[in-house]
């Protein structure tokens, strides 16, 4: 292995678990704000370090503070299983963070003829290691659920049961609806594919290709990570907190971490397979790389207008209505911002300067490529994520039942259909 | 009992009722568009900053903090006549009469203490009084304190306390 195969695999990495862990806060923080301004509030935004409140994702920091100073709470009724119990929690994060490693940041790095794939876990079946590490994660739900030895708990045990059987079978067979369509079972290969073209214009994108199974795709990811609408196995409305009724501080934490890094770990998928991952439409990476100083020379024109719209929503909304008396250091913050936005757009341009007129070498061009490329794929998966939280402030919750007739009933004769088509298309056409 | 029972047709059998899907959509188009608005201007929310913006519909009638009025002659208006502590139905009121040296009255009282911690605030102590000697129109609607005996008011400050709506003298004994 060349130094630069151990600095790529350290650094994807270090890029999955930042993705993966550091997402959480944010998206708790989110989940919180966008919740709030749903519903015409504001939401938390009052938690700051030396007057930096970043909009109030400080907050989520606080809270894991506090969950972890919180008494360890064993419940004493708990006889037997006790090491499953506190197991239990831990399998559903461990899986969902592990689930979200097969997936690619960007295309993979061609140095010096070696291929270095820019994933935390380099592997090319990456479709069947998230669909086998994933399913495991409802274990957690139905173990901490049953272990509780409480009739709530168990009672979101069973329904989390109930879940499985309704979500998997649609999911298996939409997601053999698209390995069939791009006959891989790689991820990064899936992205390649899609950043071509069918028809000669519109986008190789699996949600236009595939309506049909990226619908079934999408309802049954946001029934696989507990998300509204399916939140049947939590129903707090009806059973206490179903599954997670006996657990509290950090057995509880690692539950609710589970749910958003599944969350994370789920939009990142749907992106990687049916919204073109970390590529933008119709721009592939070779195109990229062949036309590097359009590609920089128009980057150079986008982000200073990106980053003035954000600099100016950022003075009309990071400030307080005139009849309040103190705007606890709202105006230092947003110069302070300001100045470290039009700063890191200055170095930006710089580099981007740099890469097209001194240094003619595609080592830079590439590198610079691969990290465009990551920030697409962020900015996707958290528009994604915050379409997640969207979602489950607008739909109500199902019962059980009604997920059970929505697996069996529609969403896998719809698939099974979609699976025949699919095949006869793709052999017998094509 | 067959012949009494009416089916009432569900308004959403059509096709797009049952497709589900272009029900979220409208849904998110609610949700969405509120998003939006308050993304894009987040100080148009009405949501008061509480500590730092303070209420300013407080009205005339909300029962806040009690004080004890003046005469005229910035005198108490009290004359320690009980009714308030015996129309009190948390007994939360505690006077000691005592004789009134000035000529003014017969009566004042020596102390008078209100326990706010066991108060609820029912205004019938402001309804009992014949003097207009007690009320409860400060405006004040947030007591803080360290400790509980901050929480109990003596005469000195609830004398100390100002009308907030411009009657500031006793109109039975001005």
């Amino acid at each position: 292995m060349s130094t630069a195969a151990i600095i790529i695999a350290i650094v994807s990495f270090a890029l999955g678990a930042l993705l993966a862990l550091l997402t959480i806060p944010v998206l708790v923080w989110l989940e919180r704000r966008v919740a709030g301004l749903i519903q015409d509030r504001l939401g938390p935004n009052r938690t700051n370090v030396a007057g930096f409140r970043l909009g109030g994702v400080v907050q989520s920091f606080a809270d894991v503070v506090k969950l972890l100073l919180k008494e360890e709470y064993y419940p004493s009724h708990i006889k037997t299983g006790k090491w499953l119990f506190m197991l239990a929690p831990i399998i559903t994060f461990a899986t969902a963070l592990l689930a979200f490693m097969a997936i690619p940041f960007a295309d993979t790095l061609i140095l010096d003829g070696e291929s270095l794939r820019v994933q935390a876990l380099p592997i090319d079946f990456g479709v069947f290691w998230y669909l086998a590490v994933s399913s495991i994660g409802v274990l957690g739900v139905i173990f901490g659920g049953w272990l509780s030895h409480n009739k709530y708990a168990l009672l979101g045990a069973a329904r989390a049961g109930s879940m499985v059987i309704s979500y998997e079978l649609p999911l298996g067979l939409s997601v053999l609806a698209f390995i069939i369509t791009y006959d891989t079972v790689d991820f990064n290969a899936m992205v390649a594919l899609q950043s071509g073209t069918f028809f000669g214009f519109l986008p190789a994108w699996g949600i236009l290709l595939q309506p049909l199974a990226s619908i079934i795709l999408i309802v049954s990811l946001f029934a696989e990570t507990n998300r509204n609408p399916f939140t049947v196995a939590e129903g707090e409305s009806e059973i206490v907190a179903g599954f997670m009724t006996e657990y509290t501080a950090m057995k509880f934490a690692m539950y609710f971490m589970g749910e958003y890094v599944a969350m994370n770990t789920a939009s990142a998928v749907i992106i990687t397979m049916i919204f073109g991952g970390y590529n933008l439409p119709w721009v592939s990476t070779q195109l990229l790389a062949e036309n590097f100083s359009i590609f920089a020379s128009s980057i150079m024109i986008v982000m200073p207008l990106i980053v003035a719209i954000l600099i100016r929503w950022m003075r009309k909304n990071n400030g307080v209505r005139p009849s309040v008396s103190t705007d606890g250091g709202r105006n230092f913050e947003t110069k302070v911002l300001t100045i470290v936005m039009i700063g890191m757009t200055l170095l930006v341009e710089a580099i981007l300067i740099y890469l097209i007129f001194v240094a003619d070498n595609s080592l830079g061009n590439s590198i610079a490529i691969a990290l465009f490329q990551v920030v697409v794929f962020v900015v996707k998966l958290m528009t994604f994520n915050i379409f997640f939280i969207i979602i489950r402030w607008t739909v109500p919750r199902f019962r059980y039942d009604q997920v059970q007739k929505l697996g069996w009933s529609y969403l896998l004769p719809l698939s099974l259909v979609n699976v025949f088509i699919t095949a006869i298309i793709v052999i017998g056409v094509l | 009992m067959a012949h009494n029972v009416k089916i009432v047709a569900r308004p959403s059998a059509s096709f797009r009722d049952k497709l589900y899907l272009p029900a979220i959509a409208d849904g998110l188009k609610v949700t969405f568009k509120h998003l939006f608005n308050n993304v894009n201007d987040s100080n148009a929310i009405d949501t008061l900053e509480y500590p730092e913006e303070q209420p300013t519909d407080v009205t005339q009638r909300y029962r806040g903090l009690h004080r004890l009025t003046h005469r005229a002659d910035d005198s108490i208006a009290c004359v320690a006549c009980f009714m308030c502590s015996t129309a009190c139905p948390s007994n939360c009121i505690f006077i000691e009469a005592t004789q009134r040296e000035d000529g003014k009255d017969e009566k004042m009282p020596k102390s008078f203490f209100i326990d706010t911690l066991e108060c609820v605030f029912c205004g019938y102590c402001v309804e009992a009084c014949p003097c207009d000697a007690i009320r409860m129109d400060t405006g004040i609607f947030s007591l803080t304190g360290n400790k509980r005996e901050d929480f109990v008011m003596n005469k000195e400050r609830l004398l100390s306390h100002k009308g907030a709506f411009g009657e500031e003298v006793s109109c039975a004994r001005g």
